[in-house]
């Protein structure tokens, strides 16, 4: 039999008596077993979303309740917290009729690591106690954000912000972090959990909303942020989002996939550096090949034109494995760390040294825009897929979204002006 | 000229606008206005809204046979491509209505019984795209609509040749 008790709940019980100087009340907790696995875990408090079979659980720290015929009645489990030691016993056999001819039999604990101990880990290379009282906005919780707030959290990382109105669908999961079980879940209330199963501790806020239609949310989530990640899939809701990352100077990492995911890139915005509209028009920056993974949002945002036949929207639908997008996540997350990071000293403060680009591009397959480039083998100095292209961006002059209020460079149309001049002439 | 107009369509409200109904900055209006003064805008000739619900701009955009009145709905302007109608139900040149989405003649679905054009497809659009450049376009499209109803030829088809 394999048994956890978590390691916190152990230690608030004992702060508990040592605060008092008296004894807790025992505490009536729940036992979840994983039938026919011998996997048990003990929790005072039953879990949101609960898991194997549940059976009723003492937590205590008199061992007379061992002897106690209501506890034996009632629970086929006992955890004796001890001022130094844990122990906890299973009724044995635990499916008799009669009770009295039970036994208790001590079964071996694990513990499931406190707060303290459960990025044990990763120090040295991460300073997770600071990582700890960070806070991040994940805006859209798609393949990406899925992803990046999964693999954030495994870091450390104490504090969440999660926005997106949608809910977990079939064509999602073969990228999704979610599973068949949370079908038809809200992603916000989905990843709440996948993030509180890597760490308990943290700090969930869900906003199960469309930011479009919540701007004011939006840039209190955003003004709460140490750093935001841009995970959604359409040009309407970067743009709002940027504004408000400009407006409230937080470091935001927009990121996103190619048709089919040939390619990706990443885009970081730092106060006073290029925003994400400074970025449009760049020659690095692929606008039309953008990656679409449903047709229903992106008839809404636009990205397929309304006119288009339902047949050749569903042939726009052309998406990448999970493979090949948990490059760009994982850029993603590195250089979220590097910023959450930045000023402490950590292992990952040489990245800093690195990843000094406003903008890196992942090739990824050597299809459309990297047709032609070479095969890594004998390449030399030709770019290759399979690496990162990083480069600085250039603050467009007279930006609309980052540059002065009101001294915006519009697009007077000149261009056009000279087309309706033909034309009128007709 | 057009003040009668304006009046009529101030008053119409419509309630399926998904987004916040906030609008541009009053310094974005401000250079708006600017760009359509120093392109010789006539300044009856358009009309800001900006204190409605949903707010929107009118311009009348004049064609060698006929004066149109466009709508440019703002909630959401400068971030997300606005909404632009024909302020009636355009027909094409075999009767039938400009109400349906249909690339060859760049309209959308219609909206409060009125033709909307399709100007900007969302992957091409930055919030620096002035509301003069998007009257313009409009009133490119009504020159190519009005050829359209003499020859049959669709928006497209003036649109590839222009190009």
């Amino acid at each position: 039999m394999l048994a956890f008790v978590d390691e916190q709940e152990i230690l608030d019980f004992r702060a508990h008596c040592a605060a008092t100087g008296k004894s807790p009340q025992d505490v009536a907790g729940v036992a979840c077993e994983w039938e026919g696995e011998g996997v048990l875990h003990f929790h005072q408090k039953r879990p949101l979303h609960g898991y194997g079979k549940e059976s009723p659980c003492l937590f205590t720290d008199d061992c007379a309740a061992l002897e106690d015929p209501v506890c034996i009645e009632k629970y086929g489990y006992i955890v004796v917290v001890a001022e130094k030691t844990v122990a906890a016993f299973a009724q044995y056999p635990k499916d008799s009729a009669v009770r009295k001819e039970c036994v208790w039999q001590n079964i071996d604990l694990q513990y499931i690591p406190s707060r303290e101990n459960l990025y044990s880990r990763s120090q040295g290379i991460l300073e997770v106690g600071a990582l700890a009282a960070k806070r991040v906005a994940i805006v859209g919780l798609g393949s990406f954000g899925s992803q990046i707030a999964i693999e954030l959290a495994k870091a450390g990382i104490g504090e969440f912000s999660l926005l997106d109105f949608d809910r977990v669908e079939l064509h999602n999961l073969m990228r999704h972090t979610c599973g068949i079980n949370d079908l038809g879940r809200l992603k916000t209330d989905a990843l709440y959990d996948a993030i509180l199963g890597k760490n308990p501790y943290a700090k969930v806020d869900k906003f199960p909303v469309d930011i479009n239609q919540n701007l004011k949310l939006l840039d209190q989530e955003v003004s709460r942020a140490d750093l935001v990640i841009c995970a959604t899939d359409n040009n309407k809701s970067r743009f709002n989002l940027n504004e408000a990352v400009v407006r409230n100077r937080k470091v935001c990492l927009y990121g996103r996939a190619n048709t089919r995911a040939a390619g990706g890139d990443v885009f970081r915005y730092v106060p006073d550096g290029p925003c994400y509209n400074c970025l449009l028009g760049n020659a690095w920056y692929d606008a039309e090949s953008e990656e679409i993974t449903n047709v229903e949002s992106a008839r809404h945002n636009g990205q397929i034109a309304a006119y288009v036949s339902a047949e050749d929207a569903a042939a726009k639908v052309q998406v990448g494995l999970s493979a090949d997008i948990a490059p760009i996540c994982n850029m993603m997350v590195k250089i979220a760390l590097v910023e959450l990071s930045r000023g402490i000293d950590s292992g990952i403060s040489s990245l800093e040294h690195e990843l000094v680009y406003d903008y890196y591009m992942w090739a990824n397959r050597r299809e459309n825009r990297f047709e032609n480039w070479s095969a890594m083998p004998g390449a030399g100095a030709k770019p290759t897929i399979l690496r990162w292209y990083g480069c600085r961006i250039q603050k467009l002059e007279g930006c609309a979204q980052c540059g002065k209020s009101g001294f915006a460079e519009l697009d007077e149309g000149d261009d056009v002006e000279e087309m309706l001049k033909k034309i009128s002439s007709c | 000229m057009f003040e009668g107009l304006f009046s009529l369509l101030s008053s119409h409200s419509d309630d399926d606008d998904d987004d916040e109904c906030a609008g541009p900055p009053p310094a974005r209006i401000q250079q708006e206005i600017a760009v359509l003064q120093k392109k010789n805008v006539p300044e009856h000739a358009y009309h800001f809204f900006l204190d409605e619900k949903k707010p929107y701009v009118v311009f009348a955009a004049r064609t060698k046979k006929r004066v149109y009145t466009l709508r440019i709905e703002l909630s959401g302007f400068p971030n997300n491509v606005p909404k632009v109608f024909v302020t009636k139900m355009l027909k094409d040149k075999y009767g039938e209505k400009l109400d349906s989405a249909d690339g060859s003649m760049h309209v959308l679905e219609s909206e409060h019984g009125w033709t909307r054009i399709c100007h900007y497809g969302d992957a091409s659009w930055t919030p620096n795209v002035s509301l003069y450049k998007i009257y313009v376009k409009c009133c490119l499209w009504l020159n190519m609509y009005e050829l359209h109803l003499e020859t049959g030829n669709d928006i497209e088809y003036y649109l590839n040749h222009q190009k």
